[in-house]
């Protein structure tokens, strides 16, 4: 159906000497023009509304970093302690902003479904792009920082590092494509996704090694591909570092592909539901 | 040509579906024939703008398009109350594929709205009034066949009805407007036909003045 909107839209949007336009442009300049207006918006929609999202892994590292050297713990896992909390922290936004922000999408752009080029799907797929650049841009930043500080935070694998971090930017999107649907249709599961998403913070690894936990719990913990991608942005690291031995990549990818799919699907059987109301 | 067919529409509320708005609506608009929507306030006029606009479904029934249709301009429909006059505007000119020539447009979408430096202030801080000029603006910089307006008309002064009355006959030979408004002297000023929204049945009336008078007669006395 939309494909078919979209055409027949293409008309409806040209000027005097107007050439229908193809789906696929039209889908282009709605995602740059998305694109735009989202970047505007995340950063500069309030006072310093980039700072806050700068701020807030700051203040996560700097807290856990005061935190780790009060007890004194200089190396988790043969690394050092900071970076090893820069890199989980990293990777854990990553996932969890991504998520959120793309779980989020559809009510914060309700007032552009009045435009029948802007489909629910495209506002979720350009704000996880964008979420997921921020992300990269504040790494940068951050890792900069600890670099200053005399921290070792050159990747000794950086193709490996920007593997996981592309995994659990694609889980996050996974995650997001499906609450999406979810909450829109099911208001009250927002609530439960909220709680789901509390624990995630400690059980993906942020502040305690995973590898520490004894077997069988370490294999419940390791369902999580969030927890496996944390552990494959500090392998990436340090190659030296005891990672949890059931790290799997493929286990990322694997989780990530089911999820955008059914994310997708979902989105498709729902279409309508999504936008009549 | 718009053609509404059978088209029936019930909201989903939070105890199951709710009643029938639109039970039932069929009729055609020819080319170039402005229409005024007449109904009491809950009729469903906004809804059957929306479901012609393509912004809303049907729950069972068809609208086909055989024209460049404008997206319903209503109540800051379309308007990102974070973002400025101007970033909206961009936005929207982006999105119908306009990213060459943005400042022209951009140029007679402040030259219609005329709300001066608030152009370049959040839509949150406009005035109704403030918001329909930029609609306006917004929806004529683009040449559609049939503009849609959703009582935008009933919140702007008099010089924002004469400027839309004088872009409208400019446009008259290629361009039609289906509006829904209360206003009487606005429905007999910009529209030829009208359709009386009753019981979820759509009346039509060739002249606007017999779906005017339709309405006041089901008036209860």
């Amino acid at each position: 159906m939309s494909q078919i909107q979209k055409n027949a839209l293409a008309a409806g949007a040209g000027n005097g000497a107007h050439i229908a336009r193809t789906s696929l442009a039209i889908t282009l300049s709605v995602w740059k023009a998305l694109f735009l207006r989202e970047a505007l918006s995340r950063l500069f929609s309030g006072r310093a509304t980039w700072f806050w999202l700068l701020a807030e892994p700051v203040f996560h590292v700097g807290y856990l970093v005061f935190i780790f050297t009060v007890i004194r713990v200089r190396t988790v896992g043969g690394i050092d302690t900071t970076v090893w909390l820069i890199t989980g922290i990293l990777a854990f936004f990553m996932f969890r902003r991504t998520g959120i922000q793309v779980m989020n999408a559809i009510s914060a752009n309700q007032a552009l479904f009045t435009y029948r080029q802007v489909k629910p799907v495209d506002t979720l797929l350009v704000r996880g792009g964008l979420e997921g650049l921020l992300i990269i841009v504040i790494a940068s930043i951050l890792l900069g920082a600890a670099a200053l500080f005399g921290h070792s935070v050159v990747p000794a694998d950086p193709l490996a590092v920007l593997e996981a971090f592309f995994g659990l930017w694609l889980v996050g999107m996974g995650f997001g494509l499906m609450t999406s649907v979810a909450v829109e249709l099911v208001p009250e599961l927002g609530q439960v996704i909220k709680l789901v998403m509390r624990p995630m913070y400690v059980v993906s690894g942020v502040i305690f090694p995973i590898s520490a936990v004894p077997q069988p719990y370490r294999d419940w913990f390791m369902l999580n591909p969030v927890a496996h991608g944390l552990e494959a942005v500090r392998l990436g690291f340090a190659p030296h570092y005891h990672a949890v031995p059931e790290l799997s990549i493929a286990y990322i990818y694997g989780f990530a592909l089911v999820s955008i799919f059914l994310g997708l699907a979902l989105h498709r059987r729902f279409a309508l539901r999504l936008v009549t109301q | 040509m718009i053609i509404v067919e059978d088209v029936h529409k019930r909201y989903q509320t939070d105890h199951g579906p709710g009643k029938w708005i639109l039970q039932g609506v069929t009729f055609t608009i020819p080319r170039n024939l402005s229409v005024g929507l007449i109904g009491a306030n809950g009729a469903g006029k906004s809804t059957l703008l929306r479901i012609i606009g393509g912004v809303d479904q049907p729950n069972k029934g068809r609208v086909e398009r055989h024209s460049r249709v404008s997206w319903p301009m209503g109540f800051g429909a379309g308007l990102q109350g974070s973002l400025t006059g101007r970033q909206n505007a961009k936005f929207v000119c982006r999105i119908h594929g306009h990213e060459d020539d943005i400042p022209d447009r951009l140029a007679f979408i402040q030259d219609f709205a005329e709300i001066g430096d608030a152009f370049d202030e959040p839509v949150k801080t406009y005035s109704s009034g403030m918001k329909s000029r930029l609609q306006f603006g917004l929806s004529l910089a683009f040449d559609f066949d049939v503009y849609i307006s959703d009582e935008v008309t009933s919140t702007g002064d008099a010089a924002l009805k004469n400027k839309a009355a004088a872009a409208f006959k400019k446009l008259a030979d290629h361009a039609s407007l289906i509006m829904a408004s209360h206003g009487e002297g606005t429905l007999r000023r910009f529209c030829k036909a009208g359709i009386w929204i009753h019981d979820g049945k759509a009346h039509w009336f060739d002249q606007v003045d017999d779906a005017l008078k339709a309405y006041k007669d089901s008036l209860p006395k």
